[in-house]
Order: C-alpha cells, then sequence, then structure tokens
C-alpha cells in the first residue's frame, strides 16, 4: 500500500474530473471504471491539439496535413501493437468499439469457416456484446450455440467447456476478464481450444487496461477492446486478429479506404489492415487512444496493476466484513471489479443513496442479462476501480454503504 | 441525511416499496401487458378489468423492481381502482409531468395526492424511467 500511495497521489492531478464535485459539495468518488475510464489531461489537450493543428483525412492525400494525420493514425496502431505485443501492426485493425470487433470477427469468421450446424461456445457470464452477434449468426443461418457453465467463484468451469467441444466447434468467445466477477480467464482455456482445432476470442474490454496483454502469450486469435475503457476516447476500438485469419477472411464493410482496385463490374481489396477498415476512421480518436497507451506506459503498467490489486484486496476484505452485504465471486481470481447486492436493497437505491454522497457506482444488469439469471438475481451494484482510486475513497464507500443500509433498514 | 434522499424515499414510498398493494393478478383481467426497463431489468406485468362503461373495476400488478418502480405501480393501482380511464389517461400525463419536474402543468395532482409522494424522482433523473414503467405498462395495456 505505500508503495502505491505516491502513485495515486500524482496521478490524480492528471485527471481534471477527479475535483469535480458532486452536488456541489461532496468530493467525487469514481468507482465506475469499468462502465468507462475516466481521460488524464494529456489525452484531452492532445485532442484538441490533433485538431487545431494535425486534423485532416487519413491515407487520401499527399498534402502535409493528409501526411500529418496519416502519420499520427498509423502510429497509433504501432503503439496498439506494442501495447498487447501483437507479431505485426496488420493484425491491428481500428474499429469504432469493441462490440464493433466482435461484430466484425463473427460476420467475417463465419462467412470464410462455418456453416450450418457448426457450433460456437461463449459462457453464461458474456456482455450482451459478446453474445447478440453470435445470436445473429444462430438466427440467421442456424448456426448452434453452447454456454460453459459458471462456478460459485465466478469463473469458467473448464471442464464443462472442454466437454463442449465437437468435431463441429468452430470458435469460443469469452471474456477475458468478466465485467460482473472481475475474474480472469483460466489460461487453460486457449490450451485446450488450440488443442482441438477451435479458434478462440478474448474480449479483453476490462482486462486491456488491468492486467498486462501479451496476445501471443494468451494464445487467442482474436482479441477485442475499446479505447475509452482504456483511459481513451469513445469512438475507437481495437481488434487484433492473426494475420493469417485476417488474410483469409473476407472484408467486413464496403466503402473507402478498404479496396485495391474497382471497376464498374468488380473489385479487389485492400492490404491489411486497410481491408477492414471501410469509410474515414475515427482519426483523432485512434490518435488518443495512441496517446492513452502512452500515459499507461509512463505510469508502468506493472504500477498500476499493483495498485489495483491492493485496492480490490481491501476493498473486498473490507465489504466482506459487512454482514449485510453479498459479494458475487470469491477473492482469490478477482481485479478491480467488486459486485454485489446489500439484502433487501435493490441496486438503484444503493446507486442513488451513493450518488448523493458523490460516489459513483453501477447499478443494474450490467449487459448480462444471462448471468443476472444464473445468479438469480434481478441486477447488482458494482464498483470498478481505475489507477486513480484510492483506499480513502474505498473507506469512503464503505462508511456510506453502512449509512445506506441503515436509511432503508430501519 | 441529505434533502434530496429524503425527497425521494418518503415513508410513503418505502411502505408501498415493501408492501405493495395489489400485488399479483387479477381473477378476472380483459386487459394486460408486460413492461420492462431494459438499461436495469426491472419488470412489472399488469392486469386488468375494464367494464363496459371504461370504469376500471380492477387492476394488480406483479413483478421485480426498485423501490421507486414497486412503490409507484402500487400508488398507481390504488389511484386508478374504480376510476374512468378518461381520467386515467390524464393521470398519466400529469404524474409524467411531476416525476419530470414540470410541477405548474400538473391539472389533478395536487400535494396531497398520494402521487405527490414522487415528486422527488425529479432529482434524480436518471430513476424518472423507474417510476414511469408501470404507467408506460398501464398505457400499453390499453392499446390492445
Ligand atoms: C466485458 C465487456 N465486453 C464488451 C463491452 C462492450 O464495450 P463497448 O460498449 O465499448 O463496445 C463491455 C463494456 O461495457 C464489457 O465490459
Amino acid at each position: 500500500m505505500n508503495k502505491d500511495k505516491t502513485l495515486h497521489k500524482d496521478i490524480r492531478k492528471d485527471f481534471p474530473i477527479l475535483s469535480k464535485k458532486i452536488l456541489k459539495t461532496k468530493d467525487l468518488v469514481y468507482f465506475d471504471t469499468a462502465a468507462s475510464a475516466q481521460k488524464p489531461q494529456v489525452v484531452i489537450d492532445e485532442l484538441n491539439q490533433f485538431y487545431e493543428s494535425h486534423y485532416s483525412n487519413v491515407s487520401r492525400g499527399v498534402h502535409t496535413l493528409s501526411v500529418e494525420s496519416t502519420l499520427r493514425y498509423e502510429d497509433a496502431r504501432k503503439k496498439v501493437q506494442n501495447f498487447i505485443n501483437a507479431k505485426s501492426e496488420n493484425e491491428i485493425i481500428f474499429t469504432k468499439s469493441a462490440t464493433e470487433s466482435i461484430n466484425l470477427v463473427a460476420q467475417t469468421f463465419y462467412d470464410k469457416y462455418m456453416s450450418a450446424g457448426d457450433e460456437i461456445i461463449l459462457s453464461l457470464m458474456e456482455h450482451h456484446s459478446n453474445l447478440i452477434p453470435w445470436y445473429f449468426l444462430r438466427d440467421k443461418y442456424g448456426v448452434v450455440i453452447k454456454f460453459a457453465n459458471i462456478t460459485e467463484s465466478g469463473e469458467i468451469d473448464v471442464n464443462h467447456f472442454e466437454s463442449l467441444i465437437t468435431p463441429k466447434t468452430k470458435i469460443a468467445a469469452l471474456t477475458h476478464l468478466s465485467n460482473v466477477y472481475g475474474s480472469k480467464i483460466d489460461e487453460k482455456v486457449s490450451s485446450i481450444c488450440k488443442r482441438n482445432n477451435v479458434a478462440i476470442l478474448l474480449d479483453g474490454c476490462q482486462s486491456a487496461a488491468h492486467l498486462k496483454i501479451d496476445v501471443q502469450k494468451l494464445e487467442c486469435d482474436f482479441f477485442v477492446f475499446s479505447g475509452h475503457k482504456t483511459y481513451g476516447p469513445s469512438g475507437i476500438g481495437v481488434l487484433y486478429g492473426k494475420e493469417n485469419l485476417l488474410n483469409e477472411m473476407p472484408p467486413y464493410q464496403g466503402g473507402g479506404g478498404m479496396i485495391g482496385e474497382v471497376t464498374t463490374n468488380k473489385v479487389s481489396f485492400a492490404e491489411l489492415p486497410a481491408k477492414y477498415e471501410a469509410g474515414t476512421p475515427a482519426i483523432a480518436e485512434a490518435h488518443g487512444l495512441g496517446i492513452a497507451i502512452d500515459y499507461m506506459n509512463n505510469i508502468g503498467i506493472e504500477n498500476i496493476i499493483n495498485h489495483e490489486e491492493e485496492l480490490t484486496k481491501y476493498a473486498y476484505e473490507k465489504i466482506s466484513e459487512l454482514d449485510f452485504v453479498k459479494i458475487y465471486g470469491d477473492g482469490d481470481n478477482r481485479n478491480s471489479i467488486i459486485s454485489f447486492n446489500i439484502e433487501n436493497i435493490h441496486s438503484h437505491e444503493v446507486s442513488s443513496f451513493l450518488d448523493v454522497e458523490g460516489i459513483a457506482v453501477r447499478a443494474g444488469h450490467h449487459c448480462c442479462q444471462p448471468l443476472m439469471k444464473h445468479l438469480g438475481v434481478n441486477s447488482t451494484s458494482r464498483l470498478s476501480f481505475g489507477m486513480y482510486n484510492t483506499i480513502e475513497e474505498v473507506d469512503i464507500f464503505i462508511n456510506a454503504l453502512i449509512k445506506c443500509k441503515e436509511f432503508f433498514i430501519k | 441525511m441529505n434533502e434530496l434522499l429524503k425527497e425521494l424515499y418518503q415513508e410513503i414510498i418505502l411502505d408501498h416499496g415493501k408492501e405493495p398493494r395489489n400485488f399479483g393478478e387479477c381473477e378476472i383481467h380483459n386487459k394486460s401487458a408486460h413492461g420492462h426497463n431494459p438499461l436495469c431489468g426491472d419488470k412489472v406485468s399488469l392486469t386488468l378489468f375494464v367494464d363496459d362503461d371504461d370504469i376500471i373495476k380492477d387492476i394488480k400488478f406483479s413483478g421485480e423492481g426498485c423501490a421507486i418502480s414497486v412503490a409507484s405501480a402500487s400508488l398507481m393501482t390504488e389511484k386508478l381502482k374504480g376510476k374512468k380511464l378518461s381520467f386515467a389517461e390524464d393521470m398519466f400525463k400529469d404524474f409524467t409531468d411531476l416525476v419530470k419536474g414540470s410541477e405548474e402543468s400538473l391539472s389533478i395532482i395536487d400535494e396531497d395526492d398520494s402521487l405527490y409522494a414522487l415528486k422527488g424522482v425529479k432529482d434524480f433523473p436518471m430513476r424518472v424511467k423507474c417510476a414511469t414503467l408501470a404507467w408506460h405498462t398501464f398505457k400499453n395495456a390499453l392499446k390492445e
């Protein structure tokens, strides 16, 4: 705890929104980074700077501004490549969000490698963004979706997962880090997929800013995340895909930028990564994401991880001491996210109460309705940490939680 | 304790939230609808019996939700039972104005009205949908 005290003190000054007062009097305690992370000043400044001094469309002209924009856009791609340790920058596709990345994979992977009756494995704790794109395939083309069970501790039941695999299984799409439990996927899952010749997509929305990501070590075929959850702007997402797969799969959308040659009766497609980037991309946002990655690297991913580990452990222990709170999942495999309910108080009440205390937590189903059903609840409250949170904030939260219970249950 | 919270969670709201009135399903009904707030997962099912003179003879609800949505549904059923549909429609408009903070445009609801207890919702814009879920479900039931 001591070592990161200094870490967060400096960090907090970098995030201007953290000095906001809620309802004019309460210090903001932002515990909703899993929904979206706040932005450091450099990202905000660089976005302005980009529009003020370098902005133009990319890859479309030879004038100075076009060059300046393109350089920054492609530089961001390299930063992402290094950030997740991809082999080549051709493996980094910019999309508008993780959601779009998953839709892209679902559609184009199906087109190339699947047909009716083939099987996909998901888990019961996937975000709707990693469910619906696959449901589309089921409903349109008759592919079969199977769901891996979730254990009491909030992890994929690896044995059950393995038992679902058949010769017809083509791909598994699973969350790398659960946005409800904060649990990280068991590494065995990737090896099982590999052994059985099943492609694997990891949804890295919650892991990208909170774990060290190495797509080669993870042995995944696809990895997706969103810029806005990694301290960058919204409107930019990333798809990592193995180069041979991206080469074999067909393009997703058609438009400018993704073509080789167009005549009135045919078209050839651009090489990677442009092949999957139809239309004018999110240029400034990609640059902003690159800056956010620089920022995280400057702080040090290891430092961020250590700090968030301390926070999570501390919060988990403190909340566990409250006998009126139920935490979902257990404490061992938990990264920066804690979902809970107060007995007999709906998460909306908890969230409204905490809001008035200046504390932002998420209430609801977290876009995981199948998981809520599995848990037998309608909704939960969730606190989630970013690098800027502090132990003191956890204490404020714990006190507020006690007051909340006293307010509603007299 | 914070004033906004006191406004939001008046005794009557907490009471109806915990012990909703008219909970269940009407034995005989000729109108019904399910309501769902996709943002948070709250659900309400409404059944009604409306007679030939357009009087709401019976109205019941069931479902799961937060104190605001359950209390609002409960208060709504109390309010509408025995009333004419035309009155209910006017009430719908008044109630949505109330929780959105347009108090000046109210025509029926006044300070003595039990529904007035939900006025505090206006300071929690994200909760307006909780308060209006039952009322929108009621509207949908009439469309059948
Ligand atoms: C695990 C997980 N997957 C996918 C998403 C979707 O991300 P986005 O809405 O940025 O596309 C989220 C964000 O809420 C998430 O937490």
